[in-house]
């Protein structure tokens, strides 16, 4: 499941990770949607440069961010091959059959910008944070009980439950299966009703583990007026840094909006008076 | 089938949190007048990452395979948990594994769980408009429905925003045809979804069928 080392850096001592984890998540996440909102290529760089700089500041290693960029990557990789070639009227080069056009090009370059600077920001919260505090901020912020709870107990269970697919993948294995020769782009039935037995099999013992847990919880208290079980940690104070921090982030987010509407009303004027 | 970060403009991204806040609250409203709430979220966590789990399970189809999103599976499992479960499952892949994205977290969410609360309903007819058929034909076809169209409305709002969104400068008709021409090209992943439900539902109604009736 590619998460094996997702808690591995949060114990490092950065600025970043020293940040309060409430306002750490208000911040980036303003930040994340004011990247959202830039369409003009003259602050892709800007914008890369402030995830680069935070990254830099959070003391993570580079390989954390590529080992997780390869997944997505595919996704962004399709549209960098078929936008430049299909879209747009201004034809940069030709060769051939392949021809490289200037709006295609500038809508892959801003694609991508948005999707590295948004990533890493992303990673940077994650990385910094261990999960169970950054799920205490989104609850002292206003997660609803049910969400809390429900996302505590699925991450309690996730990576015991993938181990419990893998060793039902290994019987299975063991027992021939996917050994046989399949014919080119057919869906063998009897592939399909023992894909699903193991699908069937994996929801009734989860489901039979939650009658267990369940009993387990009422017995510590759970539903007796004990509301949540991730409950209300007393978070100690923010501190000169963390609102500083908290400053300079919005107030770039802020910045980033206003330049994006500045550079756009100036473009879309030039356009008018072109015309 | 996630719209990863940096596609959709702050505007959509915006619109899909507000939609999904909008259909959470109308789950978890839904969730808190059964009789005891609380005694329903460690079988739908539980199921969650289950789910989140199985979604890693490939159907072969040489030279290649087929990715499973089971979010008909889930509704017609987990009726009104569905949603905040879909929520909860993108959260993690975009956390865990960047598959997705946190500004598009509200879009997915909503694209996904909504045609999972559908599945649910569809799922639920089955007893008042299924009445003329027999078991398990009845449960069995209406679960091939929640699975198939489950994953048919998702893929039609993927590649709506997708192709809407993207290329400013694509014209309306290559629009309109691209959109169509990718639809039909989802039909038999649908129809994977559709008959891989039914046999996962029709299996745990031989051996668990309590799971079915939550």
């Amino acid at each position: 499941m590619g998460a094996a080392g997702l808690d591995t850096y949060v114990h490092r001592d950065s600025v970043i990770h020293r940040w309060s984890p409430r306002l750490k998540l208000i911040s980036l996440v303003v930040l994340m949607f004011a990247f959202a909102t830039v369409r003009q290529l003259a602050l892709v760089p800007w914008m890369l440069g402030l995830a680069a700089s935070l990254y830099g500041l959070s003391g993570l290693p580079v390989v954390f961010l590529r080992q997780r960029l390869s997944y997505p990557g595919l996704f962004i990789l399709a549209l960098v091959v078929l936008l430049p070639l299909t879209v747009g009227d201004t034809v940069l080069g030709e060769w051939g059959w392949l021809t490289l056009r200037q709006e295609g090009l500038v809508a892959t370059l801003l694609i991508v910008g948005r999707f590295l600077s948004i990533l890493t920001l992303g990673f940077i919260l994650l990385g910094t944070t261990p999960f169970l505090t950054l799920l205490h901020a989104m609850r002292s912020l206003g997660l609803p009980t049910i969400l809390a709870d429900m996302t505590l107990l699925s991450y309690r269970y996730l990576f015991e439950i993938a181990a419990m697919l893998t060793t039902m993948q290994q019987a299975m294995g063991l027992r021939g299966f996917g050994h046989k020769r399949q014919r080119w782009l057919h869906i063998n039935r009897q592939t399909m009703e023992q894909l699903a037995m193991l699908a069937g099999n994996l929801l009734i013992r989860s489901y039979e583990q939650s009658d267990r847990v369940y009993r387990a919880m009422r017995l510590r208290g759970y539903g007796y007026g004990a509301r949540s079980a991730v409950g209300q940690r007393a978070t100690a104070q923010p501190n000169t840094l963390s609102w500083g921090l908290t400053g300079v982030v919005l107030a770039a987010a802020v910045a980033l909006v206003i330049a994006e509407g500045i550079l756009r009303q100036g473009w879309m004027c030039q356009a008018w008076m072109c015309q | 089938m996630h719209i990863p970060d940096g596609i959709l403009s702050a505007q959509v991204c915006a619109a899909g949190y507000a939609v999904t806040g909008l259909a959470t609250w109308y789950s978890l409203r839904q969730i808190n007048r059964q009789p005891n709430p609380t005694a329903a979220v460690p079988k739908a966590s539980l199921l969650t990452a289950a789910f989140f789990v199985a979604s890693s399970i490939y159907i072969p189809v040489p030279p290649a395979s087929v990715h499973l999103i089971l979010n008909g599976l889930l509704g017609v499992v987990l009726g009104y948990f569905a949603f905040p479960a879909i929520l909860i499952g993108l959260f993690f892949q975009a956390l865990v594994i960047g598959h997705g994205g946190i500004t598009t977290l509200g879009v997915n969410a909503a694209m996904m769980g909504i045609p999972a609360l559908l599945a649910y309903h569809i799922f639920q007819r089955r007893n008042s408009l299924g009445k003329f058929l027999g078991e398990p034909t009845r449960t069995g076809l209406f679960a091939f429905l929640g699975g198939a169209l489950g994953l048919g409305v998702a893929a039609l709002i993927f590649l709506a925003l997708i192709i809407l969104n993207i290329p400013a400068q694509l014209d309306g008709e290559a629009e309109r045809a691209a959109v169509l021409t990718l639809s039909i090209a989802h039909i038999p992943l649908a129809m994977v979804e559709g008959v891989f439900t039914t046999m996962l539902v029709l299996f745990l109604r031989r051996v668990k069928p309590e799971i079915l009736e939550g």
